[in-house]
Formats: C-alpha cells, structure tokens, sequence
C-alpha cells in the first residue's frame, strides 16, 4: 500500500483514493503488503471460540514464560506470537466498545514502542497486575519497539484480564501502522509482514472506550458529533479497520479545543470539540471527566476544558528526540487523580536518530 | 446523446475555444521555446495543460514573470454547488525546477474539478522563462527567501486583479497555496504579507516533499549532486530520459512536460540547462531558517505531503503530535511529487479545499443541539 496519511483519508469527489492507485505500472512499487490482504488474512479469528479464554496452569505457564522473554525486550517466534493473537482475540472479543473498568486505575496514554519508557511506566505505577492499568492506545510506530511493546501488553492482557484494559488507538490501524514504522520494523524482524498482519487484525478486536467506574470516560482520541451518549458507542460496530470517518474514526482521532462547538480538525480526520461540547457530553452521561491521550503534551499530562478534559502523554521524550516528559494518571476508589511524571529510561545502547540525507536539490 | 457524451463534447469545444483566446493574450510567449520545441520534437506544450501562457512584467521585482494558467469555467458549475467554493491552486516549483513541473498535477485537478477550478504556475526568477527586465537584476540578481516570496505576493496579486476579479460575481473563489520543496517555504513564509483581501481567501498552506531538517542537510551535500548532474544533454529526449531514469521526474508523461522547460536548445541542436544551480549559494541559508515551526504556527489550513519515508525533524513531530497539521505519505514518489504522483496529489489537495472549505461547511452532528456552524480557523 502506498499512500497514507496520518490522516485518513476522505472521500474525493465521487471516488474515495484507492490506494493500489498506480500512477505509472513501471514505477518503482513499495513493498506493501498488496496480495493476501485485508482483514482476516492472518487467520487468527479464523476458530473464534464462544466463550472468554479459561486460563488453565498450562497457558498460565505458556503466558508467564512469554512475558519473562518479552520483558528483556526480545521478542516472541512467529509461531508464538500467532498463538498469542489467537488467545487475545477470545479475551479481547467478549469486550464491549465500553469497557467497565474498576477502581483504582492507572490510567496511561501513547507509548509508541518506547519499550524502555513501558517498563519505567511500571516501576513508576507499580507492576501489573498488582497495579490495575488502562492503556487508551497508541502502542506502536514511530519507537524502535513496537513489536516488543504490543507483544508484551497483549501477553499481560491475556495473562491477567481484568488487571489491564488495552484501548485502540489511531495507531492500531493496518494503513497508519504501514507509513510510522510498526509494518517495517515487523518486516525487518520477522523477514515477512505474517506478524504485522496478526497483530493489525488482533486492533479489530481492541475494545475503543473504557468507563471507569461509570464517572470517567477514557478513549483515544476524542468526542464525536454523532456519539452524543455512551450508550451510542455501545451500538457501534467496532471489529473493523478504523474507518476513514465517521464515529468509530472520531473517537480515535479528534482533539480538545479552546474554540467552543465542532470544528474541522486539522489533522484531516476527526474533529475538535470545544468546552460547551465537553461539558454538555459529561453533563448528559454524568461523568466527572473524560480522559483521552493522542496529543504530545510537553508534560506528560494537560488539562483541558476546565477539568472536563485531561490528555495523557506516556511515551517520554517522544521519538527519542521531543524532550518531553511522560506522564500516568492515578485514578483511586475515592476518585481522587494523582499524576505521576517521568523522565526517559536510561538504558544503553540509546538509540540515535539518524537521518537519511535527501539526493537532490531544493 | 447521453450527459457525459455532452459533456465531453462541451469541454473539447471549450478547450479548443479556450486555446484560441489564449494565443490571443500571448505576448512575448509566442517565441517562447516551448512552441518552437512543440513543432521539431512532438512533445506536449504548455497548451496541453493550461488555458493561457503570459508574461507578466513586475518593473518593481524587476523581471518578466512567466506564468501560466486556467481559470474557472463559469458554466462548468452546477447551480447546486452555490455553497462552495470555488479553488484556486496557486502553485510556486522548488529550485532549479519550473512552473510546468505542476502541469500535470494542475490537468488531473482541472480534470477531477469538472473545470470548476482555477490553477497558476509561473517560473520564479532565476528559473525558465522568467527573464530580468534590467541589467542590475540579470548582473547581481536576489535569491533570497525574501525576493521570491515578495515576488509570489506579488504575482498572486496581479494575477487576481487581471483575471479573477472579473469573474462572475457568483464564484466565490478560494485560493489553495502549493509549494514544492523551496516553493513550500515560499509558500509558508509568503502567506502572512499576502494582501488582506486575498488572504481571506486563502484557505489553505500545502507544502510538498519539504522538511526543514531534511533541507539543510541536502543543502550541505548539494556539492555531490550537482557534481552528478550534467547541464548539457545532447537534445530534449536525452534530458528527459537521464531526468527519469535518476528518479528526478519518475513518470515519463510528467518529465516529457516538465524537463523540456528547464532547458534552453543551442545552434547545435543540444540542450543546456537554464537554471545555474551555484548562483543560489549565497542565498542558501536564507530559505529554510525556521521553516518547520513558522509552518506548524500558520494561522491557516495546513497539509505537507512527503515523499518516501515519513522523515519529519522535532518540530514538525511536535506539531503533528499536537494536531496541528495534516500529514500525507506517498511511499513510492520521488522528490518530486507533483509530477511523480500528481493524480494522488490532485486527489489529495482536492480533500485538503473541501475539508477546509470553511464559508458554508456544516458539521453534521445529531446531538440535541442543532447543527453548529463549523469554527473558522
């Protein structure tokens, strides 16, 4: 495939942009994922079971040892992970588009492969599941670590599922996943796109909203002009690619605002919401706040919309190179909020960034 | 006969009508080598991409601009779309490049637009056709940020006062700004001091194939590339070929347009490039300078369109980490993406108008509120 946005992309006149578009059949072609695709293709909802996975001392053991190896940042066989994926979609289906979550939480944001920052995410919050955890998505590209990253919060959502809530995010996505990194890191690791198209397809599953304790609404991205109630994201259809519009897409991609009303967003998908809009959503659901990440906050954390709105931001100095700090946020049974901030981990071998210099004139 | 039948018959009649007008209000362009090459080589001109081709005479920057474009047919727009707008593409080429590089781009949008579209090119100074009106400015030219970017003020200015005023009261026009590579700065840099009037209608800023990061790493290799780039080929067929074959211009269709302009022939028949590279040395570490985050800030619609591998520097992640802008990735374009992908690219800037057609859009939302007027940016 070889266009994409981090926006999806919108329906152009009376076509929508193909993405197999070919300008010129002898052009040099990237090497997308273009045969034996589309959802499904991995085949690991291929025997769906009808029930949530049991966990048994047998995968006990199985998960245990995997998340021993995934915790040295090494990552899982192909066959391993298609086994994985295989136990995730019978937890992750039987997960409503509204997650009930208990309290106390802690609440995280975009982590991005930053699999060094995941791991000082838990000895900042407090290893899992002693501490219960909801992540709101964001788990792959643009880090050096998105395998490791995925693969280990999938092992401990299906190794402890009512410890640890996993959202999706606009990353979670087989068209972004192919231009910020996820698909050639898979490809660079694996030698195929077999485990980029289990996971993509594993995203179909993600649950997209989380309420904790009936007070805070938690999702990616942001409000919809066509979600008015939480009761309307439970009728929608969530096992799909995200869609280029529309609720499903809304929910993932748009942004607080300081301007009142819906706005046009300007990342070309989804919308921005201003405080009327925050408040009248909260006021009609009674929730106390609506926490959501997506957007790179200098701190970690922001308020937004008088307290309606706080954005989380957990990947520390983002792309190894934004100089941000990363933040959790600690939700407790008396609803209190407390922020924890952290700095990047310090490990060797930091990757540096380089940069391929473009050939050609300006 | 059926509407399409109609309609393509309409349009061809327009075209060859439209071609006559423009031969019309050709001035010095009549000699221009792109006739002449037309005539020995079968190449496609100008004519097969725009209306009209015009010099235009600016005694204040001191050049004769060449320019080319098409304006909005008026009939070609349904009574229904009286709500939207109706886009002008202005586009502004990188450097050592020319205004055709956007022909094609500018075809496929006039094509998809259904001719209810208005496109403009010219060749900045230093580049094409554009020629110096004095010998201060052919001896000691300027190729600062600034000179080009007063000089694309300008040109936007004429050319509205010349062609777009006196279109039907009805159209209400909007401009998109297009710059590729340097043009993406120019166009960002430009859009601040464009005349209050028209930058209301600005609706938005795209960059194409542009990082400032990226940018001045290039600039600081330019020595090897323009060591491998030779400016003498032995006609105009060499010169495209070599031009696709290095992936400088990947779609043969694009280069057969756009190389040809960027060379002058000889009495020997061979072809040599117009454009020298080195005379814009001095002026280098002029047309980047905090490129990234005066695009990020623009108080308008933004859109940078890459090419390759997304290689956005700190401040462009930031600002799309905060959504700030829309990016767009064209894996398999080269640098040039207006000529290597222009359908892709028309589609795309075709999205960018109407997301940010901002005078009537109506978010639909079926909140108990009614339906809120979209937010002006």
């Amino acid at each position: 495939m070889e266009i994409d946005n981090d926006v999806a992309m919108q329906d152009v006149t009376e076509e929508r942009l193909d993405p197999t578009l070919d300008e010129d059949a002898s052009a040099e072609l990237h090497d997308g994922a273009n045969s034996s695709e589309g959802p499904g293709a991995s085949g690991i909802a291929d025997h769906k079971a009808s029930k949530p996975l049991q966990l048994d001392a047998g995968n006990i053991g199985q998960l245990d040892q995997w998340i021993e190896h995934l915790g040295k940042c090494q990552v899982l066989s192909e066959e391993d992970v298609a086994r994985l994926c295989k136990m995730a979609v019978d937890v992750l289906q039987f997960e409503e588009n509204v997650q009930p979550v208990n309290v106390p939480v802690t609440i995280c944001g975009d982590v991005h492969g930053q699999f060094h920052d995941l791991m000082e995410l838990f000895k900042i919050g407090g290893p899992c599941p002693d501490t219960n955890y909801l992540f709101m998505g964001d788990y792959v590209d643009r880090g050096y670590y998105s395998v490791e990253t995925v693969s280990y919060l999938v092992a401990m959502k299906v190794r402890y599922p009512k410890r640890i809530t996993i959202l999706r995010g606009n990353h979670e996505s087989r068209q972004i996943t192919q231009v910020y990194g996820f698909y050639d890191e898979c490809l660079r690791k694996y030698g195929s796109a077999n485990v980029w198209k289990m996971f993509t397809d594993l995203f179909d599953y993600f649950p997209i909203t989380a309420l904790v304790d009936n007070k805070v609404f938690c999702l990616h991205g942001g409000l919809s002009p066509m979600i008015e109630t939480v009761d309307q994201v439970r009728e929608l259809n969530r096992i799909q690619e995200v869609p280029h519009e529309g609720p499903m897409c809304d929910l993932l991609w748009s942004d607080p605002d300081d301007r009142g009303g819906w706005g046009i967003s300007p990342r070309g998908a989804g919308f921005t919401f201003g405080q009327d809009i925050s408040e009248q959503f909260n006021h009609t659901n009674d929730l106390s706040l609506i926490a959501r990440a997506h957007q790179l906050v200098m701190e970690g954390y922001a308020w937004s919309h008088q307290q309606n709105v706080v954005t989380i931001f957990s990947a520390p100095n983002y792309c190894y190179r934004c100089g941000n700090q990363a933040a959790i946020m600690e939700f407790d049974e008396n609803h209190n909020r407390q922020f924890l901030q952290y700095d990047p981990s310090m490990r060797p071998g930091e990757p540096t960034v380089s940069r391929k210099t473009p050939d050609y004139f300006l | 006969m059926s509407d399409n039948l109609r309609r393509a018959l309409l349009s061809k009649i327009e075209k060859a009508d439209t071609v006559v007008k423009s031969d019309l209000n050709l001035c010095s362009t009549k000699t221009s080598s792109a006739t002449s090459r037309a005539m020995s080589d079968d190449l496609p001109t100008w004519e097969d991409y725009f209306q009209t081709n015009e010099q235009v005479s600016l005694k204040k920057r001191g050049f004769s601009f060449n320019t080319y474009f098409s304006l909005p047919r008026p009939e070609q727009i349904p009574e229904s779309s009286e709500n939207q707008s109706v886009p002008i593409f202005i586009f502004h080429h990188g450097a050592g490049s020319s205004g055709l590089s956007f022909a094609p781009l500018a075809q496929s949008l006039t094509e998809r637009l259904d001719g209810s579209c208005g496109t403009y090119t010219f060749d900045a100074r230093g580049h094409g056709s554009t020629a110096p009106l004095n010998t201060e400015m052919s001896e000691t030219p300027d190729y600062s940020l600034k000179a080009f970017v007063t000089d694309f003020q300008e040109l936007l200015s004429s050319f509205y006062m010349d062609h777009l005023q006196t279109l039907p009261e009805k159209l209400k026009i909007t401009f998109v700004l297009v710059g590729h590579s340097l043009g993406g700065s120019i166009c960002t840099n430009a859009f601040q001091g464009i005349d209050e009037l028209l930058r209301k209608k600005v609706i938005g800023v795209a960059m194409l194939d542009i990082v400032e990061e990226a940018a001045i790493l290039a600039l600081n290799t330019v020595d090897s590339f323009l060591n491998k780039t030779p400016n003498v080929f032995p006609n105009y067929t060499s010169a495209i070929d070599w031009h696709v074959q290095k992936g400088l211009s990947r779609l043969k269709t694009s280069a057969q347009i756009t190389i040809p302009s960027l060379f002058y022939p000889t009495a020997s028949g061979k072809v040599v490039r117009k454009t020298n590279l080195q005379t814009f040395r001095p002026f280098w570490d002029t047309w980047f300078q905090k490129l990234s985050s005066k695009f990020v800030s623009l108080p308008t619609s933004k859109l940078l369109i890459l090419a390759g591998d997304e290689n956005l520097d700190r401040e462009l992640i930031i600002g799309q980490m905060q959504g700030k802008f829309q990016l767009v990735v064209f894996h398999d374009s080269g640098h040039f993406i207006e000529e290597d992908s222009p359908i892709k690219t028309a589609i795309t800037l075709i999205d960018f108008w109407k997301r940010n057609d901002t005078q009537n859009v109506v978010i639909k939302t079926n909140w108990t509120k009614k339906d809120s007027p979209v937010t002006l940016h």
